[in-house]
This record gives structure tokens, C-alpha cells and sequence, in this order.
């Protein structure tokens, strides 16, 4: 463990000493998003102000260096309170515009957060992203509450979203999270959070600051190390989000490449955890689930299958290092079938998954390589989603999922039984709690 | 009589004794230094082939693709066994050198000064060898995955391309540290370049503007067409 302040601003210092200190901050990490930071800054005071008054409040904006006006505009965004029937709004809501040090990326932006709300003694934390277009005041109470009154550490949030919409999360992210740790925490990757103090010291303390966490994948990392630490985990119903795409000029495989190397990477720390593992339980979940039409997602499914069947004729030798002999053949069987019919099934598709994490921890190749290699497979097993669940309504896509994350759960063994632990430590100790979740429920 | 005797046959036969005298030190500092070379050939060769294996190199090397690369020019020996020999011949080599530099006779010095001269530039073109097949392997995988997850029909072709230039780069720099052929990486890369472009406009110019029209109609137009109406968010 490590105790070492993360450096900040002179300027930054001189705020924190002025505030003393706080019981809510909210976070803001940004870059160049000049077009809907203004939206988001409302959001969050009005947020704060009709839903936790008399509590002191901060709220951080950590920038990338951003070369259009988005600090200032942070900065200089004002809110009238009266035409939202808050007349009575008993805190000013502090605000701190800060670059930050280290290594570019979200994760880089995090860690000013964490420290800032470590500075200042918060009790509770949330962090939204700066290109939002859905966000509502009532998503800050939604993320925050759990905290301050239910006692949970983290929230993860819950969206609405098209059935075409997450893939990464649909097919990877939330199915492989759930069987290696067993919380069935829906959006992993989803980009707001909610989280304790506490949470948030523990995050500063972990030794990933220098690696590709501060660059990518500090979703997926905060909310496994959330579970891996013992924390309170939760979730909040959030409604539809609306975001400005990701990152224009980051392709395919370089989110891919982001997700699924900190997936593997974070399936290497907590070995001891996974391994031992079995089944699932749901998450609490706040808030007021209802349903609405999202926008309409269309899908160019043949350019997928097409990808697909490239790689499965140009990168043969590097998915044979990469897969089983039998996971292998059973995709190259794949290679004569024509049209609809050339689907990888759940099965198949979780022996992949697992072969490209056992493939990754003997480092049979270099990682960037092995991680990017897959992007054919991973638009073939979205093309054969997309045709399997044509016509299906959302609730019918998402047993579809349920049935993915069954067969994830099932086939664990096949992971167990080839991953060969290096060594045999005792499970990691809960940091935080002695148990997981509070959630109960049934074992999948 | 006695005379000629001394001059024409003793005299001739008591220079050579004084000269075997005055080499025969020196024939036996050669095989002492021989028979030292041999040993030491032996042990280091030996121990280093037990060495690489303990600490799995053969294990390395599998993964970097050496093994396949070596059974596909018909070397079956595994890689821990080719260090082994190598040090081994490398020590029996410098132990010959050294060995024929006992003899101290001046035109064997001279070959044995110049051949020593010659060993750095020889390891220097095995390293530029060695680091020129590593970086092949990585960069033309790396292209294959790249044009591959771009879309590129000629995937493969552009990698093969890509491991070529940069081995031929890398023999051409070995020859030239040789001194086989010194001014071979500048005139060689004006040549094939010069001929791939010139090629290539010929082709594309006058053998084949119909097929570079449709090629590049395929590649732009349809591909810009397509990716407007897919809108799918991954992630």
C-alpha cells in the first residue's frame, strides 16, 4: 500500500486549503468536450442542490489539457436555481478546475479526483463523464444516496440502451465479469460511478498509475476492484444515456484492445478470487426502472461477417497460437458455411474468451498483438448476435444475454482447469467489509 | 672430405635442429593452447546448453516463432543446443587463432590479426541478422492484424511485403558490415524502390487503369457509402 500524495496544481492546493474540507464531490475528467461540459456542470449543482442542501459540496473538473473552452466554461457556467423551483439552496457548491499530472488518459484524470476527495475528508464520491447528453440532476442523487444512506461503497450505474448498443459490455464485459466475480453488475464499463471515500483511498492506493489503467480501462478496473476489495456494490437505474461518440479516432480494436486487456490483466491480480468463485448473485439495484424507445441502432452485419471470415482466412497462425487445437476447429468448421448460418454460438464464444485469457497470462506472443487479433472474432460473435436476436424486443435481447452469461458461468471450468496458478496464495482479504455484497440470491 | 661433410650435410641438419629448437617451444605452447581451447570449447558449450535449457529458452524461442522459422529451413536441432555449438566452435575458433599466434611466425600473426580484426564486424552482422528477423516476425504480424482488422483484402501480401523489406534491409546491412558490399543498402533500396514505383505506374498507368479505377472506386466510394449507415456503439 502506498500513501503518497499524487501531486497537484500550486493553484489547486490553494483551493483545497480555502474549502478545508467536504462531504460530497462529484467529478467532472474532460477533454475538448467545450459543446456539452455546460449541460453536465447544470446537471450536477442542480443535482446537488435540490437533493442534498445542506451537505458541503465540491465539484472537480480534471482536464486533459483540453485545447477548446471546457475549463472555462466549467468555470464560468451559472445555474438559476429559481426557474427550478430551488429557492432554498442552504451550500455553495464549490468548484475546482484543475489540469492533471501523469500519464494522458481518463484514469490520469481519476486519480486528481480521488486525491482531491481524499484531501478533503468526502464521504461520498461521483464521477460522470464530461460528453453526456441524457444526464439529469436526478442521476446524481441516484449514484450519491446509496452512499450516504444506505451504506454501500460503490454504484455502478444502469442504462437503458438499444439492444445493438454496448456490444463490448453485452458480450465481454458484463457476462466475463459476472462469472469470474460473481456480481451481476450490468454496465461495468458504463462510465459513471458512485463511490465512498474510503473506495476512493483505496483506488489511490493500488500501484496501477504508471500502467495502462491511467491511459484505458479504469472502468472496468474500478468497479472489479471494487468487488475484489469486499466493497458494498449497488446499482442505480439511470434511464437512457445519450453521449457524444467515445473517441472519434479511436477505432475498433483499440477499445477492444482497452476492455479486454484490462479484463485479462485484472484476471492475473485477482486470480485467488475468480478461481474460486462459483455462480453469481444479483446486485441491489436503486432507483425506478421503466422503459422507453431508444434510438433506433442500424447495423451493417454483412462488413461484420465479412471481417470475420478475413481473419479466419488471413490470421489463421496467429489464432491457432492463440486458441485450442478444438476451439480452432470448431471455427475453421465455421469457414464453409454461407450466409446467416455462419454463427459462432455462446459455447464456442466463451471458449474463446477463455483461451485468449489463458493465451494473454502465458504471454505467447506480445499482448497488443494477441488483443487486437481478436477483433474478427469479436464481429463475428456480434454479427451472430445481431442475426440471432433480429426482430427480438430489447427484454427478448437481454434473455439472450442472460443465457450468454449462464454459459460463461457454466463453462468456468474450462478457464479453471488450464489457467495453472502460478502460485497458491490465500484469497484476498475483504479491504473494505467482510462480505461482498448484502445482495442475496441465487446461484447461477 | 670431413669439410664437406660439415658444410654440405651437418651444417644444413644442426640449422634445422636449432631451428626446431627455437619452434618446438612454441609447436608446444600451440597444442597447450589448443588442447586448453578444446576444453574450455567443451565446458563452456556444455554448460551454456544446460544453462538456456534450465532457464527455458528453447520455451523463448517456440514462442517467438525461432523453432518454426529453424524447421522450416531444415534445422531440427533445438535452439539451446545451437548456443551450446556456437560458443563452443566461437571458443575453438579464438583457441585456433590464439594457438596459430604461438607459433610466432610473422605471416600467420598477420592472418591471425586480421582474422581477429574481422570477428567484430562478424558479430556485428550476426546481431543486425538476428534483430533484423525478430523485428520482421513482430512488424509483419503487427500489419497483418492492422490491415486485416481494416479491411484489406491484400492483408497478407502487404505483411509478406513488410517481412521481406525489412530482412533484405537487414542482409543488406550484415553485407555491408562484412564489407561484401559496401555501398549495397544505398544503390539496392534506389533500385527496388525506384523499380516498384516505376512498376507500379506502369501497371496502374497504362497496363491496368481500368482495374486501378475499380480498385480504387471499391476501396474509397463503397467503403465511405457503407460506414455512413452503420452506427453501431461497441462500447
Amino acid at each position: 500500500m502506498s500513501t503518497a500524495l499524487t501531486p497537484l496544481t500550486a493553484p489547486t492546493e490553494a483551493r483545497l486549503q480555502d474549502i478545508g474540507s467536504a462531504e460530497i464531490l462529484v467529478g467532472i475528467p474532460s477533454y475538448n468536450n467545450a459543446d456539452t461540459v455546460g449541460h453536465v456542470v447544470r446537471a450536477v449543482s442542480v443535482g446537488l442542490a435540490k437533493h442534498f442542501p445542506g451537505h458541503r459540496a465540491v465539484l472537480v473538473n480534471s482536464d486533459g489539457g483540453s485545447s477548446d473552452e471546457t475549463p472555462a466554461i466549467v468555470a464560468r457556467t451559472a445555474i438559476d436555481f429559481q426557474h427550478l423551483f430551488i429557492g432554498d439552496q442552504q451550500s455553495v457548491l464549490h468548484r475546482i478546475v484543475t489540469p492533471y499530472h501523469g500519464i494522458p488518459g481518463k484514469g490520469s484524470a481519476f486519480r486528481t479526483i480521488f486525491e482531491i476527495a481524499r484531501r478533503l475528508r468526502a464521504k461520498a464520491c461521483a464521477v460522470v463523464d464530461a460528453d453526456l447528453r441524457s444526464i439529469s440532476p436526478e442521476w446524481i442523487e441516484l449514484l450519491l444516496r446509496p452512499i450516504m444512506e444506505e451504506g454501500y461503497d460503490y454504484v455502478a450505474p444502469y442504462y437503458l440502451r438499444h439492444k445493438y448498443d454496448g456490444t463490448i459490455t453485452n458480450s465481454l464485459a458484463y457476462p466475463l465479469t459476472r462469472a469470474l466475480y460473481g456480481q451481476r453488475v450490468r454496465q461495468p464499463i458504463g462510465g459513471e460511478f458512485g463511490f465512498s471515500g474510503a473506495l476512493a483511498a483505496h483506488y489511490l492506493d493500488q500501484h496501477v498509475w504508471e500502467s495502462e489503467v491511467a491511459r484505458f480501462g479504469i472502468d472496468i478496473w474500478m468497479t472489479t476492484e471494487a468487488i475484489a476489495s469486499g466493497a458494498r456494490v449497488c446499482q442505480s437505474f439511470l434511464g437512457a444515456k445519450i453521449h457524444n461518440p467515445k473517441d472519434p479516432a479511436a477505432d475498433l480494436s483499440a477499445m477492444l484492445m482497452q476492455v479486454m486487456g484490462a479484463l485479462f490483466a485484472l484476471m492475473e491480480q485477482h486470480e485467488c478470487l475468480w478461481s474460486r468463485q462459483e455462480g453469481s448473485q444479483p446486485v441491489p439495484l436503486f432507483g425506478f426502472p421503466y422503459e422507453v424507445g431508444v434510438e433506433p441502432v442500424h447495423v451493417n452485419v454483412e462488413r461484420m461477417v465479412s471481417h470475420y471470415r478475413q481473419g479466419l482466412a488471413d490470421l489463421e497462425p496467429i489464432w491457432r497460437q492463440i486458441l485450442a487445437d478444438d476451439t480452432f476447429s470448431q471455427l475453421r468448421d465455421l469457414q464453409g458455411i454461407s450466409g446467416t448460418d455462419c454463427r459462432i454460438p455462446d459455447e464456442l464464444w466463451v471458449q474463446v474468451v477463455y483461451d485468449a485469457a489463458i493465451a494473454y497470462r502465458k504471454r505467447i506472443m506480445p499482448r497488443e498483438h494477441l488483443l487486437k487479433a481478436l477483433t474478427p472474432l469479436y464481429l463475428g460473435r456480434t454479427a451472430s448476435f445481431v442475426y440471432a436476436t433480429q426482430g427480438l424486443t430489447s427484454t427478448e435481447a437481454e434473455k439472450k444475454i442472460e443465457a450468454l452469461c449462464h454459459t460463461f458461468e457454466r463453462m468456468k471450468s474450462y478457464l479453471v482447469e488450464r489457467w495453472q496458478p502460478l502460485t497458491l496464495q490465500p484469497a484476498t482479504p475483504a479491504l473494505l467489509h467482510n462480505t461482498t455484497t448484502d445482495a442475496g440470491g441465487d446461484h447461477g | 672430405m670431413d669439410n664437406f661433410i660439415n658444410q654440405a650435410l651437418l651444417a644444413p641438419l644442426e640449422l634445422l635442429g636449432r631451428q626446431m629448437l627455437t619452434v618446438l617451444p612454441n609447436v608446444l605452447a600451440m597444442g597447450i593452447i589448443l588442447l586448453g581451447g578444446l576444453f574450455t570449447a567443451w565446458v563452456l558449450g556444455f554448460f551454456s546448453e544446460r544453462l538456456f535449457r534450465v532457464i527455458g529458452f528453447d520455451h523463448l524461442c517456440d514462442r517467438l516463432g525461432m523453432n518454426a522459422a529453424l524447421l522450416r529451413g531444415g534445422v531440427k536441432t533445438d535452439p539451446s543446443r545451437i548456443v551450446g555449438r556456437s560458443i563452443y566452435w566461437t571458443v575453438m575458433v579464438l583457441a585456433s587463432i590464439a594457438a596459430l599466434g604461438a607459433l610466432n611466425l610473422t605471416p600467420i600473426n598477420q592472418f591471425a590479426q586480421s582474422l581477429l580484426a574481422y570477428v567484430p564486424h562478424l558479430v556485428t552482422a550476426a546481431v543486425i541478422l538476428l534483430a533484423g528477423y525478430f523485428l520482421s516476425n513482430f512488424v509483419s504480424r503487427a500489419v497483418l492484424i492492422a490491415a486485416v482488422n481494416a479491411g484489406l483484402p491484400p492483408a497478407r501480401l502487404i505483411a509478406t511485403c513488410s517481412r521481406w523489406g525489412i530482412q533484405a534491409l537487414a542482409g543488406a546491412m550484415a553485407l555491408e558490415q562484412l564489407g561484401i558490399a559496401q555501398h549495397i543498402v544505398v544503390v539496392g533500396f534506389g533500385i527496388t524502390w525506384g523499380g516498384i514505383m516505376l512498376a507500379g505506374a506502369i501497371a496502374f498507368g497504362l497496363g491496368a487503369s481500368d482495374l486501378a479505377k475499380g480498385f480504387l472506386e471499391r476501396r474509397l466510394v463503397t467503403r465511405s457509402k457503407s460506414s455512413d449507415v452503420d452506427d453501431l456503439h461497441h462500447w
